[in-house]
């Protein structure tokens, strides 16, 4: 079952809509970077979120964490619905969900130390005191493969992979239960890739973590996830355990997002019947009328220009967004 | 080896340091290979292994601080390294063609897209401006432009990451190169655009009777467009061989160890390389790869492994391979 009772987290109809500047005169546009995205989350389990540069995945992963204030919809984190609540109300969830950034050049701050870094999450929430800190602070940087010694280094000291991994220990310095890692490997090279998967996977056996690993790398998101979501322009267009997903996937945007994944085998490189969408995707800003993708889509019919298809129960374990196949 | 009239370029012991505030980087430490004609050759590697400084040399695009040295690189029989600037000019964006990783960094923004497209026409096949605007919109439109008039008075701002590697593989293409170096084309853009990228150089390459060189980190790329492959790692070359015989009959474990940390349709752990790469400030006296390396022994990190034929396109740099080694430990599996 894709959807069971009593989620860690549950996202319904989540939108978030960005205000551009208008003219004097003119009326103001939006860009609509989400629009109208449900999934939930079990705890001790990994939703992969994939899709285009531009298509809203880091948006759905920054408005839970509630980094955007959503248009509409709800974030309902273990029972509370936590979507209209203020800083102050948001602080104990804040110790509760985390997040491992994109980049490890510029989420680190260049001028504290390693140590530093580590333990600001633990000060802002008065965990451990005194001499039991610092020794949390030095678990935190074995348990992600550092040594002890590279404590009182900066961050420039250190390669990329060393720096996500920093990046990694201080959003698990408190303790999270939910995690959003947002193309958390997408910066690093391959041979590091995977080292920073075996840490997020050993330490998900060991603390049960959820996590919403947003990535564009679909064979990572195959390697890591329970259940995937395929996004275009804001839209959730196709969502499935995993097994069904990359065995029965069914909309036309998924395959072919699928088939242009490069498989790093030559024989079956050559065997791959890819589907090549032609043009680019459309601007957010004056996304096209009915589908989404009906402007790329080889099967377009009327109907697509015409209503927006919503997300429809194929089997227990899969949803899917199309007129055509319904 | 293969037939020597047939090789379009040939690469002899080319070495480039940088030199810079901390010392000199040896970024490329002796490499030696060949491109042969029509042939596409893939060169894989992590950043730092030297893969885009090889092809900076060969293009002679290094900057100022960079000393190059090489016993020959030889395009077409002439030898490049011999070449001053001004008798590169010819050469450069003519003959042979070049597309870089960053589309949105590469064109000029000052200019647009016509400009930056006629510019290599009128220099270096002489067009007028009427033919170099006619040949231009033909290019743009081979490339999957749609109304390339209208793109051909648009700066490089106004068109989408794919668009801008299709203008950048329209310059790079336009004067019919014999060679068409592609340093990570796709690695800034969606799969999907990926995947109509990789098939346009495909195509043109076909039309063109060009050679590729592609440079990437992904072994996929690799797998889907080049016959050929070449592994570099720390400035050497760890591996060469056809693409079948590096991802079937993989013989360096530095390569094995790449294979292995790309997920494999199964759910099984991912097998990391453990560690960094070397620094090329001070780079390790014996293989490059020894101190990530799962068999390294002692004679490893003391002296540089030679290469070892495996077949008449294959050859790897690992000690393990060595008929002495090998007469010694036995074979020693490495996937």
């Amino acid at each position: 079952m894709i959807e069971k009772p009593n989620p860690l987290l549950q996202v319904e109809d989540l939108r978030m809509h960005f205000k551009l500047k208008g003219g004097l005169f003119s009326k103001a546009k939006f860009l609509k970077a989400v629009d109208g995205v449900s999934f939930s989350i079990q705890k001790g389990e990994t939703m992969g979120l994939v899709g285009e540069s531009g298509c809203g995945k880091t948006t759905v992963g920054r408005t839970i964490l509630k980094l955007y204030h959503p248009t509409s919809g709800k974030v309902i984190y273990d029972g509370n619905d936590i979507t209209e609540y203020s800083d102050k109300e948001m602080f104990p969830y804040r110790k509760k969900m985390q997040m491992i950034f994109q980049d490890p050049y510029t989420s680190l701050d260049p001028r504290m130390t390693v140590g530093s870094i580590i333990e600001l999450p633990l000060k802002v929430h008065n965990l451990y005191q005194g001499k039991d800190r610092q020794d949390r602070v030095r678990e935190l940087i074995q348990m992600v493969g550092l040594k002890p010694d590279h404590i009182n280094r900066y961050p420039h000291e250190f390669s990329g992979g060393q720096r996500q991994r920093i990046g990694i220990a201080r959003a698990l310095a408190i303790e999270p239960e939910f995690i959003v890692c947002d193309e958390p490997i997408s910066a690093l090279d391959v041979s590091i890739q995977a080292q920073v998967i075996n840490i997020l996977e050993e330490l998900q056996e060991k603390f049960h973590f959820s996590y919403l690993f947003i990535s564009h790398d679909l064979s990572m998101v195959k390697h890591i996830s329970n259940k995937v979501g395929v996004m275009y322009l804001g839209h959730l267009i196709e969502y499935a355990s995993v097994e069904e997903m990359y065995q029965n996937m069914q909309h036309p945007y998924t395959k072919s997002l699928m088939s242009a994944v490069p498989i790093a085998d030559p024989k079956k490189a050559a065997a791959n019947q890819r589907v090549i969408l032609q043009g680019d995707v459309p601007s957010p800003i004056h996304p096209p009328s009915g589908c989404p993708f009906r402007t790329r889509c080889p099967h377009a019919k009327k109907i697509c220009e015409d209503q927006v298809p919503q997300l429809k129960k194929l089997n227990d374990d899969h949803m899917v967004a199309c007129h055509l196949l319904s | 080896m293969s037939d020597e009239k047939n090789n379009l370029l040939e690469v002899n012991n080319l070495k480039t340091s940088f030199h810079t505030s901390d010392g000199i980087v040896r970024s490329v430490r002796g490499i030696t290979f060949h491109v042969e004609r029509e042939e596409s050759l893939g060169i894989v590697g992590e950043s730092g292994c030297g893969k885009s400084v090889t092809m900076l040399s060969i293009m002679r695009l290094l900057e100022d601080n960079a000393q190059l040295e090489a016993d020959s690189i030889l395009f077409d029989g002439e030898d490049l390294a011999k070449k001053t600037k001004k008798e590169m000019r010819p050469i450069q964006g003519n003959r042979i063609g070049m597309i870089f990783q960053d589309p949105m960094t590469s064109l000029n923004p000052l200019f647009t897209i016509g400009e930056q497209i006629k510019n290599p026409l009128k220099r270096h096949q002489n067009l007028s401006g009427k033919e170099a605007q006619k040949k231009a919109i033909q290019m743009l439109e081979l490339v999957g432009i749609p109304d390339p008039a209208k793109r051909m008075r648009q700066y490089p701002h106004e068109l989408s990451g794919g668009m801008r590697q299709r203008v950048m593989i329209a310059i790079a293409m336009c004067c019919e190169p014999e060679l068409l170096i592609a340093d990570e084309p796709t690695t800034a853009l969606d799969v999907t655009i990926q995947a109509q990228i990789l098939d346009l150089m495909k195509d043109l390459k076909k039309k063109y009777h060009s050679s590729i060189i592609l440079i990437t980190h992904d072994l996929g790329v690799i797998a889907g467009v080049c016959s050929r492959i070449v592994v570099m790692y720390g400035g050497l070359i760890m591996e060469e061989g056809t693409t079948e015989e590096i991802f079937y009959q993989t013989a360096h474990p530095y390569t094995a160890g790449l294979l292995a940390s790309i997920p494999k349709d199964t759910k099984e752990k991912l097998v990391p390389i453990t560690g960094t790469p070397p620094d090329l400030l001070n780079p390790p006296k014996g293989c490059p790869f020894a101190a990530r390396c799962k068999y390294a022994m002692k004679l490893c990190k003391e002296v540089q492994p030679e290469f070892t034929q495996l077949s008449t396109q294959h050859r790897a740099a690992c000690w393990l391979l060595h008929p002495a080694v090998k007469q010694k430990l036995g074979e020693v599996k490495i996937r």
